[in-house]
């Protein structure tokens, strides 16, 4: 991490990512547009915190009544039963299937969760312009990005035991409001991981190492 | 320098002046799941419905959070605790209750845990062995709000939402009848006992029954109740009659209602009316007849055989029915008869008729005042008569018949009640011919002619290898003598023959002296047996005269 590695952005260049073309930007505030594809052109997509913490606060805010809410109802002869996603997590815990109960637990209570708390800390060393640990922070953002889209299983997962399920009047299952939820949180972090820049994380090693030039 | 050449030839970006916005659109975002998730919150917080505690002795299949309160089979509710009271002595159920059947929580509010049920007059509560027992309720009518009930141990078996009405009926005794016995209408289940209770003078039992709409409309202010519990085996003039309503009523009880023909013109009853129940279906159509007149009968034959209710008809059909059978002195010829008390039930006869006023002009009036009429049927030989209902079981009713040739007799009016004229049955002569045939069917000797008959095939048996054994002799030995004896026979009866021709001459002649000796010879007898014939009736009724002697007898 030499301060001497040269950065588009210090010399002016942007890269377009649509076409690749590499034009100079003028630090001005202009909206810049690519002269070959006429896309958009910034340094930093702007507002590119502003933006990820948008979808992080959304995320966070389904995240409570995806876990409150019921995500499905099971039908039986015996009658109905609306479970959340916690009481399938028990049910399964409790009728011996730990290891279930804990990959459920993890994937779909846990992961979300983690990728939250991941998201606000990256944007909040960002935000404090932090430089310890940039190599850490962009691990875990990669991982944070990979792993994403994993938390879509259980939303998988219902949208087949609602469809396949349908042997009235013996047996039946419906989806319930907390499912729509949870998908929300999986869709809304994963946009959020993918808004955040994660070049974010060096800049601030540049300004940093600028105002100590 | 080539990296700023590369630098330099690098295009310029196009520039538009922007117009920053302050916040970003994407706040959007956040602002939309706030409001729905805080919408979703004031839903839930709205629709929150009041939690109530209920009270019941056990808590027999009710498990926290997965057992449901249903109201006609909806969920609404579900139970959310189940604790001990204080004192262990029963268990206090915390139920969680929809928000839109809140109003059905007021004070008359009935809870029960429902299970399934066997009883004799039926099964309920079957879905419950799937899905668990769960707590039914059902509402109340009072306006006033309560939050805390007292659990029923037992399902109440009609709601109040359910149609039809509710009456009452007054009995002597309960009888095989209990809670959900069923009510009969023309053998179709109509109804159930809803409750019972001794009354409060503890003289009857007040049972509850519930008649399910559209039947309820059936019970009219004529209706008769009658128990229909088991069966009612009655023996009578009628024979043996048999009353059922369903294997199940026979069982469990019931009660049967029906509106007798003469009381259609009635109303439909007012609900919890009260009726009265009778034992079974021939006191509940035959009593309370709306007229009733009394008249006495006195028979000159035993009236063995006629017992209180036996019906009285007329001209074959029943118009009444006999009350009471005692004695009665007759002053007059100083003799003890049978007196048979019997009613008349004009609505029976009367109420077939759609002009009654024609064929009963006084029927409306009391009883003194309108025997015009049966005086004119009396001089036209209206007379009653004991006739045999039933050869195997003699039972006797009476009838009232025309007798045109019957002596003209002439009522007292004065008497209460009026004692009608009899006719004679023939019925104690037909009576005692039968008995005697029975009797002298009974006295022949049919052991002993069996036993002489035998005795007697034995002898003859015997006999007859006897006259075997004889005539294998006779063949051998007495043919050849017989032959001569036949010769010799012959020659006698030839001889005979001159013999006789002589002595017709002598004695068949009318002049003949043996003829003459016979005919005093036989006069002679005919006077002997004469005489002993004499002795013997005398001795017969006087025995003691062998010893005494007739003297004797005569002096004393």
């Amino acid at each position: 991490m030499t301060a001497r590695e040269p950065m588009a952005m210090q010399s002016g260049l942007a890269l377009c990512k649509h076409c690749g073309l590499l034009s100079k930007l003028m630090p001005a505030k202009e909206t810049s547009y690519c002269p070959r594809c006429g896309h958009g052109l910034a340094f930093r997509r702007k507002n590119v915190i502003q933006r990820t913490w948008a979808l992080i606060i959304a995320a966070a805010i389904c995240y409570i009544p995806a876990n409150v809410l019921p995500v499905m109802t099971s039908i039986t002869l015996i009658g109905a039963e609306e479970d959340t996603i916690i009481d399938g997590v028990i049910l399964l815990f409790m009728t011996g299937s730990w290891h279930l109960a804990l990959i459920v637990l993890i994937a779909s209570v846990m992961i979300p969760m983690a990728k939250l708390f991941a998201l606000a800390y990256l944007l909040i060393t960002v935000q404090r312009r932090s430089i310890k640990s940039n190599r850490e922070r962009v691990k875990l953002y990669r991982l944070v990005e990979f792993i994403g889209r994993w938390s879509m299983l259980d939303v998988f997962v219902i949208a087949f035991v609602v469809a396949l399920v349908q042997i009235k009047p013996l047996m039946a299952a419906e989806p319930r409001a907390g499912v729509v939820f949870f998908a929300a949180v999986v869709v809304l972090t994963i946009f959020a991981a993918q808004s955040f820049d994660p070049r974010l994380i060096w800049d601030s090693t540049d300004t940093m190492e600028n105002r100590n030039e | 320098m080539s990296k700023n050449d590369d630098i330099l030839n690098i295009p310029e970006a196009t520039t538009v002046p922007h117009k920053r916005a302050r916040f970003s659109v994407i706040w959007i975002i956040p602002i939309i799941a706030a409001l729905v998730a805080i919408g979703i919150a004031v839903q839930r917080f709205l629709n929150e419905g009041p939690t109530i505690t209920i009270t019941f002795k056990v808590a027999e299949g009710i498990e926290a959070g997965k057992t449901f309160v249903k109201y006609k089979d909806v969920n609404i509710g579900h139970v959310t605790g189940v604790n001990l009271s204080e004192d262990y002595s029963h268990v206090v159920v915390t139920a969680k209750i929809a928000k839109n059947a809140k109003n059905l929580l007021v004070k008359d509010t009935k809870f029960w845990i429902m299970q399934p049920r066997v009883s004799l007059s039926g099964v309920s509560g079957m879905s419950t062995l799937l899905s668990g027992n769960y707590i039914g309720l059902e509402a109340g009518k009072s306006q006033e709000k309560q939050r805390i009930f007292n659990g029923l141990d037992t399902p109440p078996i009609i709601t109040n939402t359910e149609p039809g009405r509710q009456f009452l009926l007054k009995a002597d005794n309960l009888g095989s009848l209990g809670f959900g016995s069923p009510i009969y209408f023309r053998q179709l289940n109509v109804g159930q006992v809803i409750g019972y209770d001794l009354a409060k003078n503890g003289k009857s039992v007040d049972i509850k029954i519930f008649v399910n709409a559209p039947y309820d409309k059936y019970v009219t202010t004529g209706t008769k109740f009658w128990q229909a519990s088991g069966i009612d085996i009655a023996l009578g003039a009628n024979g043996i009659v048999i009353h059922t309503q369903s294997l199940a009523s026979v069982l469990a009880g019931g009660i049967a209602f029906e509106t007798p023909l003469y009381s259609q013109e009635a109303v439909p009853a007012a609900e919890n009316t009260a009726f009265s129940l009778f034992d079974n279906r021939e006191a509940a159509t035959a009593k309370h007849e709306l007229q009733a007149d009394p008249y006495v009968l006195v028979f000159n034959e035993s009236v063995r055989g006629l017992s209180v209710g036996a019906p009285v008809t007329y001209l074959g059909l029943e118009v009444g029915e006999v009350k009471q059978v005692s004695f009665h002195y007759d002053a007059a010829t100083e003799t003890v008869k049978p007196k048979v008390l019997i009613v008349y039930y004009p609505e029976r006869f009367l109420s077939q008729f759609d002009n009654r006023q024609i064929i009963d002009p006084g029927h409306d009036k009391p009883l003194r005042e309108r025997h015009g009429g049966l005086q004119h049927l009396i001089d036209k030989g209206l007379r009653a008569q004991l006739h045999l209902g039933n050869i195997v079981t003699g039972q006797l009713f009476i009838a009232f018949d025309y007798f045109p040739h019957a002596p003209k007799v002439k009522v007292d009016w004065k008497n209460s009640p009026p004692q009608l004229p009899v006719m004679p049955s023939g019925l104690a002569e037909f009576h005692l011919r039968i008995t005697n045939i029975l009797n002298k069917i009974e006295k022949i000797p049919f052991d002993d002619i069996g036993r002489d008959t035998k005795k007697a095939i034995v002898t003859l048996d015997q006999t007859l290898k006897d006259a075997q054994k004889l005539l294998g002799r006779i063949d051998t030995e007495v043919v050849p003598e017989v032959k001569t004896a036949v010769e010799n026979l012959k020659r006698a009866v030839a001889a005979a023959e001159r013999v006789l021709v002589n002595a017709d001459k002598t004695l068949i002649g009318p002049d003949a002296p043996a003829n003459q000796e016979l005919r005093e010879a036989l006069q002679e007898i005919t006077r002997a047996a004469r005489a002993l014939k004499g002795f013997a009736e005398y001795m017969d009724s006087h025995p003691e005269a062998l010893i005494r002697g007739k003297g004797q007898e005569k002096g004393q």
